[in-house]
């Protein structure tokens, strides 16, 4: 019989498709033939790549699109970036979805149910750009005559670091409000701390990957989140090759299927395991000799529990080692770290040992696990203490610093701001910061850093000290741990105006909505980061036919809200933005795309008409650098920073005189001693230990009895910040994140803490903690330490989209979120909001 | 005639997904539905051992494209739409294919209706199905607004875009199109459009871990025939004597 497609759909409408296809299994081939069919010709898609950056995450990749009559298609890593080696991670890819997510805001709205709440319809009607920044500006204008200006909040979400200038740095200056805020502390601020307090760099690290010989990554998966992650995922199987891989996570991540070794410590001892490995190099008397130095006799006089004389030693390019041993490492042995970490003694020392034999090749990277909780500060410093015991600070293998792409400058705002702006700009700011029990000393002695999560707490405190918020590409309703406090505080905001391109969470409480240009595919702007020992400048540009009536929030926006305001008696704002100049031809902007370009090309001149030669990449235009995408700087120099760290005595700081300046200068404007400040902020440590690195026990919200479970919270491989969840792919690969489920959101419990709870995979679960509580699915699963609980953050969304809520227009989240059970608490010397080290207890019941 | 097939490197694999999602992009594959998954590339997960001491492997899965393929045996038309092009990679062709799913129901490595498990990657399935007279794009034919007037649909963004699918990668074959149809089956055709073209496949082009070699394994100089002279390697359900053209070489991880 030859059977055809038309004989086929003949036969079953009669027979009827199921019994036939039963049939059809058993059946013997017609022909054996396997290759009785010929190919037929085939043609790839045709298009061009085009060059942008992803910022997905904050490596900020260059990145290539590619496009066919003007759609978006596909992303790969940009091919000229020494970043990413011209590959993008996951995230990357997830761009397409997100240009061409359904559920995009496509017009400005206005807010017509003036009653505001979680589960309150807005009932948004779609106004045009003209009559919503006409609002915008009559809300701004009426701050000043009621002499107010510093009423006005920003807060900024994702942003250009050029473009930010624009309006982070610019319009509440202008404005006359102090009140710009950026959402930095909600992310990983106090792992800067450890780098900061020892060698005087508030940054985040680099890594000598292609020579590494000993990896630990500690409090993070760096090949799913963090930084770098295609870079790390093109080296990390090398790696296995050449060394040892360790890695130190309370629950078991991708880096810990695929390390030597998994430490799975007890959330929040961190800082305890830091100390005993660094007791052990020292007791071992495996330090690296040329950064650290030796005993002076040459014999190694590190014995547990007992002192050493600081004369005994001569140091190299570190200070205060002998210190740290008599403060604080003299007694961490191993045994004692066993009782604190559930690490066994004998694990610790083995790690200490390739530590130490590895070394300076020895990269000790770093993440938000290790510092992100109450006390974070000081583990985060005894980590990172760790790469100067082994030399590997801007070491061959190691941990480095790192270069900067050069960009251009824009024109000073000094002389465009009235009295008014200047009285007014000096008020307080709203997020507490520099408070005696919030000193948040970011960036060293006499530096404050924000303390995004603190803003609802101020604006609680006080409903009328803010009265118009302009934000963008933020969602701190969602973001932010103790997130219904953003509930309440957001529903008293008596005008709010979001520039987003979703309907997220905090959309739900705007009174204007303008919609943005989905920066990685629609923005113009110039970006820069450095990974792979190379710092780079891209561009990121519109490279698609834009479908929606969208706007750049930090070009567009602001030049066409100038105009209003202008038009509406406040000129400054304006005729700031048009003082600018074409940096090639003097042209100065007349409308919001000339501005849009004008400023790209200002960030960029010094890449493409640099003064002196450059030493990385060679651009030749505007054009050039357009069409190239990335300019990448020569290779990062190894010890380039040794002898000239910026710290109090140049040198790597195993005893912080720079943290102890910044701490007693903090005390006296207080009126206080460090001792005082530290117990009110608090902290444990006292005297002389305040000043070196040091293990801080776990600070706990709920007790052990009532919220038996340490809660651990880490992010998805798939999130671009929170806000890929309504890709249909993100939910189809979340299986992708180590031990989760697609199109789900399960909380992993020990196999054995669920049998004693008679709980099995699948059940629905009220997980609650001392701040709030969400309902998700339970999933039994080894990777977890009796006792701790791990969810993975990204789903449990209410709002956004149709794929990300389970219901949008019913205020139904797919999953729950993360954020919503964890507690509202600080490290308060950078300020930054905890979300890691089991701070939050939890309860859990079958539903 | 080259003899096409994969090595896939576990030690370099970190199981990212740039694969399967990339594999989407490229090949235009709706999101599951009805027990399909849509997915010619995918993920298997599986972890074994007790806390602390336990092991890991992520493993990607594509269409093995056998040498004794019984998808290609069993297809019942003439000629047949499931078969095996000169260079070895198993195809086909939609206009040929009657949707019967006896390739399905034959294929090892294919289920017709993929259970629960698939969502933790324990099972998968190599064919999909495309049931007859169902919307096979229900995502952008959808017109419901979230916000009437304010935000989009799926099928506005299609119409401005372009196209239905408005990231569609609009590739042509004579074999496939780029969007199936109701009532025939879809499965990895090992990018047969690029490869035929001298491109790799984009789940190999995608790998940030260059874990994935495609290449004619005939060719004693062509790194996928220097791997598998290193390495031993490792295929897919061997007992099946269905000679899959995947290979996997080495560990996920050192303790796996």
């Amino acid at each position: 019989m030859k059977l055809t497609r038309r004989s086929f759909l003949q036969a079953s409408a009669v027979a009827g498709g199921g019994a036939l296809v039963a049939g059809c299994a058993g059946r013997k081939p017609v022909t054996s033939a396997m290759t009785e069919a010929k190919a037929l010709p085939k043609q790839p898609a045709k298009g061009e790549w085009l060059a942008s950056t992803c910022q997905g995450c904050t490596a900020w990749c260059p990145i290539e699109v590619f496009v066919q009559n003007g759609r978006a298609v596909q992303v790969r890593g940009n091919q000229l970036s020494k970043a990413n080696n011209g590959y993008c991670c996951v995230r990357g890819h997830l761009i397409i979805q997100q240009t061409y997510d359904p559920d995009r805001i496509k017009v400005p709205m206005k807010r017509t149910n003036p009653a505001k709440g979680r589960g309150v319809d807005p009932k948004f009607v779609p106004i045009s750009w003209d009559e919503a920044l006409d609002l915008v500006a009559d809300k701004m204008i009426e701050l000043r005559t009621n002499n107010e200006p510093h009423k006005l909040l920003y807060m900024r979400g994702r942003y250009s670091p050029t473009d930010q200038a624009l309006l982070y740095g610019t319009v509440p200056k202008i404005f006359g409000s102090p009140n710009s805020i950026s959402h930095s502390a909600i992310c990983a601020e106090a792992e800067k701390m450890g780098p900061g307090y020892t060698q005087g760099f508030f940054g985040y690290r680099d890594y000598d990957l292609a020579k590494t010989r000993c990896l630990v990554v500690w409090g993070c998966d760096p090949l799913s989140s963090n930084r770098q992650v295609p870079n790390t995922i093109g080296k990390f199987g090398d790696i296995l090759d050449r060394g040892t891989v360790v890695t130190i996570d309370p629950r078991f991540s991708t880096s810990a299927a695929k390390a030597h070794e998994w430490l799975p410590l007890k959330p929040g001892t961190d800082g305890a395991l830091a100390a005993a490995l660094a007791h052990v190099i020292l007791t071992e008397g495996v330090w690296n000799r040329e950064f650290v130095g030796d005993f002076k006799a040459g014999k190694n006089l590190f014995v547990a529990g007992q002192t050493v004389d600081e004369a005994a030693f001569e140091e190299k390019e570190t200070h205060g080692l002998v210190k740290w041993w008599n403060i604080a490492l003299k007694d961490a042995t191993p045994a004692w770290a066993e009782k604190e970490t559930l690490i066994p003694a004998g694990q610790i020392v083995r790690v200490a040992r390739a530590m130490g034999e590895a070394a300076p090749a020895t990269a000790v990277w770093m993440g938000p696990g290790v510092g992100m909780n109450p006390r974070g500060t000081y583990a985060s410093m005894a980590v990172h203490a760790l790469n100067g015991l082994v030399g590997s600070i801007d070491a061959p293998g190691g941990t480095l610093q790192s270069n900067k792409a050069p960009t251009g400058e824009y024109p000073k705002v000094d002389a465009y701001l009235d009295e008014m702006a200047k009285k007014f700009g000096k008020e307080k700011k709203i997020d507490g910061r520099g408070a005696k029990d919030m000193p948040a000393i970011m960036g060293g002695p006499g530096k404050t850093g924000v303390v995004t999560n603190n803003v609802a707490n101020g604006m609680l405190k006080d409903p009328g000290a803010i009265k118009v918020i302009l934000s963008s590409w933020t969602n701190f309703n969602f973001s932010c741990s103790g997130a219904h406090r953003w509930d309440q505080a957001m529903a008293k905001v008596p005008f709010f105006v979001h520039m987003v391109t979703n309907p997220s969470e905090m959309t739900q409480f705007a009174d204007v909505v303008l919609p943005a240009t989905f920066a990685p595919t629609e923005k113009l702007s110039v970006i820069t980061n450095m990974a792979n020992l190379h710092a780079h400048a891209s561009i990121q540009q519109p490279v698609c036919k834009i479908l929606w009536d969208v706007k750049t929030e930090e070009t567009e926006v602001v030049w066409l809200l100038a105009e209003k305001l202008k038009a509406k008696g406040f000129p400054n704002l304006y005729d700031y933005y048009a003082s600018f100049e074409d940096p090639e031809t003097g042209k100065k902007p007349t409308n919001a795309a000339e501005f849009n370009e004008i400023t790209a090309r200002i960030s960029s001149a010094p890449i493409w008409m640099p003064k002196e030669p450059l030493k990385g990449d060679k651009i030749e235009s505007w054009t050039d650098f357009r069409t190239k995408g990335v300019y990448n700087t020569e290779r990062y120099a190894y010890k380039k920073n040794w002898g000239k760290f910026k710290t109090e005595t140049k040198k790597f700081e195993f005893y912080s005189e720079t943290l102890k300046k910044a701490l007693t200068e903090f005390a006296d404007k207080h009126k206080s001693t460090p001792d005082d400040i530290l117990a009110g902020c608090g902290y444990v440590a006292k005297g002389e230990l305040a000043f070196v690195p040091h293990y801080e026990p776990p600070k706990r919200h709920g007790s052990t009895s009532e919220y038996p479970f340490d809660f651990i919270d880490y992010k998805s491989r798939l999130n671009r910040e929170g806000r890929s969840q309504n890709a249909t792919w993100y939910q189809e690969f979340k299986k992708a994140d180590i031990g989760d489920e697609s199109w789900g959101d399960v909380l992993k419990m020990n196999p054995a803490d669920a049998a004693r709870l008679g709980l099995k995979s699948g059940d629905t679960v009220k997980v609650s903690s001392t701040t709030g509580s969400i309902v998700t699915t339970l999933k039994t699963w080894e990777g977890v330490r009796s006792g701790t609980v791990a969810k993975c953050f990204g789903q449990g969304h209410w709002a956004y989209g149709r794929v990300a809520a389970a219901d949008y227009a019913k205020s139904q989240p797919r999953g729950g979120n993360n954020n919503e059970l964890l507690v509202d608490d600080y490290d308060r010397l950078s300020g930054s909001t905890a979300r890691n080290g089991g701070f939050t207890g939890v309860r859990i019941e079958k539903v | 005639m080259p003899n096409y097939g994969m090595v896939i490197d576990l030690q370099k694999c970190v199981g990212c997904g740039c694969c399967t999602v990339a594999c989407k992009g490229e090949n235009n594959t709706r999101p599951r539905a009805n027990g399909q998954s849509y997915n010619w590339s995918d993920l298997l997960n599986k972890t074994e051992g007790t806390f602390p001491d336990i092991r890991h492997t992520t493993l990607p899965v594509l269409c093995n494209h056998c040498t004794n393929a019984p998808c290609v045996e069993n297809c019942p038309v003439t000629p047949k739409a499931m078969f095996k092009a000169e260079d070895g990679t198993t195809l086909h062709n939609q206009e040929r294919c009657i949707g019967c799913r006896a390739c399905q129901m034959s294929c090892p490595y294919s289920a017709e209706q993929l259970d629960e498990k698939s969502l933790s990657g324990e099972t998968y399935s190599v064919i999909s199905f495309n049931f007859e007279g169902r919307d096979t794009q229900p995502q952008w034919t959808d017109q419901s607004e979230l916000i009437k007037g304010c935000t989009a649909s799926g099928a506005e963004t299609g119409t401005k875009a372009g196209t239905l699918v408005p990231h569609m990668n609009a590739y042509e074959s004579g074999d496939y199109k780029a969007i199936r149809r109701a009532g025939v089956v879809e499965k990895c055709i090992l990018c047969h459009h690029r490869t035929s073209n001298g491109m790799q496949p984009a789940c190999v082009a995608a790998c940030p871990a260059q874990a994935r070699v495609f290449g004619d394994q005939a060719d004693a100089g062509a790194p996928i025939a220097q791997l598998l002279k290193q390495h031993k390697a490792l295929r897919l359900q061997e007992a099946a004597g269905t000679e899959p053209n995947v290979y996997y070489i080495r560990k996920y991880g050192p303790r796996s």
